[in-house]
């Protein structure tokens, strides 16, 4: 969706979208950084991933409501595609997705954040 | 003297998982349905399915903002693990998960529902 990529100038009252995705690069390293796609792990990674992402984000003392999403990937050619539409005040709320991978894995994480009235 | 109360009907101000559950099923299937996984199509059908789920939502006329994520992936025996985590107001959010498959593909949506 056009406008949901851009980039709001850390202002009060818009969703600073370079800070969460500072954030969330940091919580997937912490994560999974070095490590190979593990069927027996990937249940813990992604919800260790969520986890501190919306630890951080919430410790960022901001008045929103915030979704994470992780979704990680083994790598075998085979084709992935993810899309998100949302219904809210594009002044106020915004989002944020960050794609990582290494070897044998991609991980697709976003983040949503809705103001709160 | 009558005393007559209002009371606020929940299913107004509350997120109703089913309600959504059958919104999704209906999208998913009006698009996907009958098709086999296709590199140049994948982008049209994520983009028809988080539309017309939004648009069926939006319809409901709830004081609600909404948000569809669609995942669709080819099956080729590779793993996926998705997580998700939220921060809201417990007794009037919520979330709804489908997922959905044919022989060629996996398609997850889920829709997040917050009251304003």
């Amino acid at each position: 969706m056009p406008g949901m990529e851009d980039f709001h100038n850390g202002s009060e009252g818009s969703f600073n979208s370079d800070e969460a995705d500072s954030v969330v690069k940091e919580c997937i390293e912490n994560v999974v950084a070095g490590d190979d796609y593990s069927q027996s792990q990937v249940n813990k990674w992604t919800a260790s991933i969520v986890e501190r992402c919306l630890t951080q984000l919430v410790k960022m003392g901001k008045p929103y409501k915030y979704i994470v999403t992780c979704a990680v990937m083994q790598k075998t050619g085979a084709g992935l595609h993810t899309a998100n539409s949302c219904y809210w005040d594009t002044a106020m709320d915004g989002s944020c997705t960050v794609r990582w991978e290494n070897r044998t894995m991609y991980c697709v994480v976003s983040v949503f954040a809705v103001a709160i009235a | 003297m009558d005393n007559y109360q209002m009371e606020e009907d929940p299913m107004l101000t509350t997120f109703v998982v089913d309600e959504v559950r059958k919104i999704i099923n209906e999208s998913v299937e009006s698009i996907l349905g009958g098709n086999v996984y296709q590199h140049i199509r994948v982008k049209q059908w994520n983009s028809s399915v988080t539309e017309q789920c939004l648009s069926h939502l939006s319809k409901l006329g709830k004081p609600f903002k909404y948000i569809v994520n669609c995942i669709i992936m080819q099956k080729t025996g590779a793993g996926l693990q998705t997580a998700c985590a939220c921060f809201w107001d417990n007794s009037t959010d919520g979330n709804c998960s489908v997922k959905w498959e044919n022989e060629s593909m996996y398609c997850i949506v889920t829709v997040f529902g917050m009251a304003i």
